[in-house]
């Protein structure tokens, strides 16, 4: 059964294709609406929830404190993780981090660290003894497609929302995280043989590759992935790419429309 | 865990709590049904500071096959706390806190739900607490009573998860974190609202047969409070027409 549902399901997907059409009627490049709350949840310094369609993510940002680097002594560090827990699809099996889920957290983490959008060095505490380490855990809660853009959308703005605990950890006063930029992911899945934006469940248990880009407030790179079994040109690249231009300008958007 | 902590101040001066409420009353409650849409029934329950919420799976063919029961459905219980959910983030993955936790409610629906209808199969309930803040196992159960009615799984009854304990020598309704800390007994139960009967039960402390009596008492009358929202929740979740 497992073999054959995605086999009936992939030539659907390949005559809607052939149309120029979806599964739930959306265009090609159209997005599911994105419903973003921040700072909900009491025990997080930053909190955001993120609802796309069938598609429900919570991630909080956590701090403590640790010793930094020997080669970085005034830097602060990051850390993300990632949990697909069975509570999100009766595809999720309990036990340790899955592949899928050591994934989904690294590409996060990388869009978000290589923007440079956090001042490491605004997160040393003593020099060489004692810096803020953030921690950012993202909490899949329905799986209903492109959990990657959920998740990186509710990460970031549950940053730029974040406040460090200093106080609890008797070390000054409370302060505003500090943010340079936003930077968004965008993500991409081949459906019925061509690309299409913000994939569903359907379109991703009958499709093919996906690709992820995150691009910056200037528009540039941060971070690519190419995941699961499929090949792309490069034209076909570049179409995305220039897609996910306008995507990411218009998720960046609603993130800042939630800063107060 | 309890008591040791005499010096700390939980009761005003005029015999109300340091938050405000009455000794027999409850924190607010909202519960919602039907939240999550992947999962075949679901809830998400806020309980005070405390956030719950809970998915329901099946029911599905039982795996591996060495947990098949031949008269009934087993029911899998997972409860976890969100690394992010209490003031010093948590380690993501189980402990020997949240296996108990698990096994006890797992006992607890077990003995509500129609597993006999169901046999060789599995039934998954997903508990995942999203914010903690003192009584989250109890919110746990109620949250996954509302996902398994939501799922259209048949139950004698419905459990509702409520707890007391004792304050300065004073038994009080509902814990709160600084109560739960500081207090000197802590008495959650599972209550079945239309029978009476108790599917969970768990104490650590110190209370009288006495105290133990009026705890029991503020329980029971916590839990038909509450399960008049489930009900509704269920109600507003069918008339809505998902799940």
């Amino acid at each position: 059964m497992v073999q054959l549902v995605p086999q009936l399901l992939r030539q659907q997907l390949a005559e809607l294709a052939a149309n120029d059409e979806r599964t739930d009627g959306r265009s090609r490049w159209q997005g599911r609406d994105v419903e973003l709350e921040v700072d909900i949840l009491y025990n997080a310094e930053g909190s955001a929830k993120v609802v796309m369609g069938d598609t429900i993510v919570y991630v909080g940002v956590k701090f403590d404190t640790a010793t930094p680097y020997s080669d970085r002594p005034t830097s602060g560090s990051l850390m993300t993780g990632a949990e697909l827990r069975p509570v999100a699809h009766r595809k999720y099996e309990p036990g340790p981090p899955s592949p899928a889920s050591i994934e989904l957290g690294r590409v996060v983490d990388r869009g978000i660290r290589e923007s440079g959008c956090m001042d490491m060095e605004s997160l040393c505490i003593v020099p060489g003894e004692s810096v803020w380490r953030v921690m950012i855990d993202l909490h899949v809660l329905s799986d209903g497609g492109n959990i990657f853009d959920a998740c990186a959308t509710a990460a970031i703005a549950a940053l730029r929302t974040a406040t460090v605990p200093a106080k609890r950890f008797d070390v000054g006063e409370d302060f505003k995280l500090e943010l340079k930029s936003t930077p968004v992911m965008c993500s991409f899945t081949r459906v019925g043989g061509r690309y299409v934006y913000d994939a569903n469940e359907a379109e991703e248990l009958g499709g093919d590759e996906r690709v992820h880009i995150t691009l910056g407030d200037e528009g540039h790179l941060h971070s690519l992935q190419k995941g699961l079994k499929g090949v792309l040109m490069p034209e076909e690249f570049a179409e995305i790419l220039a897609q996910a231009g306008v995507r990411c300008a218009e998720l960046r958007e609603l993130i800042h429309s939630k800063e107060a | 865990m309890m008591g040791g902590y005499g010096d700390i101040k939980l009761l005003n001066d005029d015999g109300t709590r340091l938050d405000g409420r009455a000794v027999d009353e409850m924190r607010s409650v909202e519960i919602k049904a039907g939240v999550l849409p992947v999962a075949d029934g679901s809830a998400w329950v806020k309980h005070g500071l405390n956030v719950a919420v809970a998915a329901v799976y099946g029911p599905m063919e039982a795996h591996p096959r060495k947990i098949q029961r031949q008269d009934r459905a087993v029911i899998d219980v997972r409860y976890n706390m969100a690394p992010f959910s209490t003031s010093d983030r948590i380690r993501p993955g189980f402990n020997r806190r949240s296996r108990e936790i698990s096994k006890v409610t797992a006992e607890a629906l077990e003995s509500v739900v129609l597993v006999e209808r169901y046999p060789r199969s599995k039934i998954r309930v997903e508990i995942e607490i999203l914010a903690a803040e003192a009584g989250t196992r109890c919110v746990g159960i109620t949250a996954a009573s509302v996902a398994l009615a939501d799922a259209g799984i048949p139950m004698r009854d419905m459990i509702v998860g409520v707890a007391s304990g004792k304050i300065e020598g004073v038994v009080v309704l509902d814990l709160d974190k600084a109560e739960d800390n500081y207090g000197q007994a802590d008495l959650p139960m599972g209550i079945l609202p239309n029978t009476g009967e108790m599917a969970f039960l768990q104490m650590d402390g110190d209370l009288s047969i006495e105290e133990y009596n009026l705890a029991c008492e503020y329980n029971y009358k916590a839990a038909s409070e509450i399960h008049e929202l489930m009900k509704q929740a269920l109600l507003d979740s069918a008339s809505r027409g998902d799940a």
